[in-house]
């Protein structure tokens, strides 16, 4: 299993193919294996050379008590980047990941090609999305975990979840797991080595990401959003705003496209990328 | 090498029954699934793909295995599931050496 020391940071990372280079950032509390699991690594791998890692904190990286925000995150990218001896590359990020990435691609564009963004929320947008504290994604886990005898509250509260998925007693977490479905019950079983982080307090702060720094992004920029998205407002936002976006709707998903639909997610990512790589897109994903 | 399904089948069950941390003490049978069973997480089935390679010293083409689910539309991981995928995949790298 490959894993490599950043500065304290032992970070797990695949690495699969030749070519342009490609990233790929998971979302909060997901890993590396959410892309493993939708083929897009094959699928991408035919043409580039990819490279996807777990964040710290998540999946086998290194978890600390803190460094969660967007800034320490682009860091670790940074770090990434040079001990693995990366080109200009194109970053996919899903969710979370999408906010590291154009970070990454405001701060040190040298870096970056262009970014793929998957249904992406960005703290420093927050007036475009004013009701994202009770938007309904969480309004749904909040009814599941009431099934448990739980009440996370009205307002997202990560930090709340995580501890609450770390103390509750298996017999109590069964009816959660089951109405989430095996997907979701996947999801939530990895959340508890986050419980005691300022995980999930950090992640939604802007941490000097604020909308000028945002619109400043240069490269190309794919925004796919969910055909069900909870962040609408950003994609027309980002749409009117940057300098060189293309938005695209991923049908039947909401804010989980890679695993909702793999098929229609992994098929407009690998056309984009050919696109701007300007390779010969060949046989379908 | 190769193995008969059940020679897979007890190899699988001593793997996932002490795996990345988690004890199993519970019967792994062919129906016990990966997530909603044995209670792994998907980052687990990286490193089983790992962890296969590296128990049998050949490559095991996990992603096609996870391919092939995916294409079913299927959620979580039989044990016998993979039974079957181990021993064609074995039972390949025999013939190639043979």
């Amino acid at each position: 299993m490959p894993r490599i020391d950043l500065d304290g940071i032992v970070t797990h990372y695949q690495q699969v193919g030749e070519g342009p280079d490609v990233v790929l950032m998971h979302a909060f509390t997901s890993n590396l294996a959410v892309w493993m699991l939708t083929g897009i690594v094959e699928a991408l791998s035919r043409d580039f050379r990819v490279t996807l890692y777990d964040l710290r904190g998540h999946g086998m990286s290194t978890v600390v008590s803190e460094g969660y925000t967007s800034d320490e995150l682009a860091h670790d990218y940074r770090r990434l980047h040079e001990a693995l001896g990366l080109g200009p590359a194109f970053l996919v990020g899903h969710s979370y990941g999408g906010v590291i990435a154009m970070r990454v691609a405001h701060d040190q564009p040298e870096l970056v090609r262009g970014v793929v963004l998957s249904d992406t929320y960005f703290p420093g947008l927050s007036h475009v999305e004013p009701d994202v504290e009770h938007a309904g994604p969480w309004t749904e886990l909040r009814q599941t975990f009431l099934k448990a005898g739980v009440d996370l509250g009205a307002t997202v509260d990560f930090t709340k979840l995580f501890q609450t998925v770390a103390e509750l007693p298996d017999d109590q977490m069964k009816p959660v797991r089951e109405a989430m479905g095996a997907a979701g019950a996947r999801w939530i079983s990895q959340m508890d080595q986050l419980a005691g982080t300022m995980a999930g307090r950090e992640f939604f702060m802007e941490a000097g990401f604020d909308e000028s720094s945002i619109c400043a992004v240069r490269q190309p920029v794919i925004a796919l959003y969910d055909e069900h998205s909870p962040f609408d407002a950003t994609a027309r936002f980002l749409r009117e705003r940057l300098a060189n976006c293309t938005v695209e709707t991923v049908p039947d998903a909401k804010h989980l496209a890679p695993v909702q639909n793999s098929r229609a997610f992994v098929r407009l990512v690998r056309q984009h990328l050919c696109r701007l790589a300007g390779i010969e897109a060949g046989s379908p994903a | 090498m190769s193995a008969s399904k059940e020679q897979i089948h007890q190899d699988l069950q001593g793997i996932l029954s002490n795996f990345q941390g988690r004890q199993y003490t519970a019967e792994i049978g062919l129906d016990t699934q990966f997530f909603g069973g044995l209670g792994l997480v998907s980052i687990d089935a990286v490193v089983l793909g790992e962890t296969l390679e590296n128990y049998y010293g050949t490559p095991i083409p996990f992603h096609e295995f996870l391919a092939e689910l995916r294409e079913e539309e299927v959620e979580d991981i039989e044990v016998g599931r993979l039974v079957e995928f181990l021993y064609h995949v074995l039972a390949a790298d025999r013939y190639r050496h043979s």
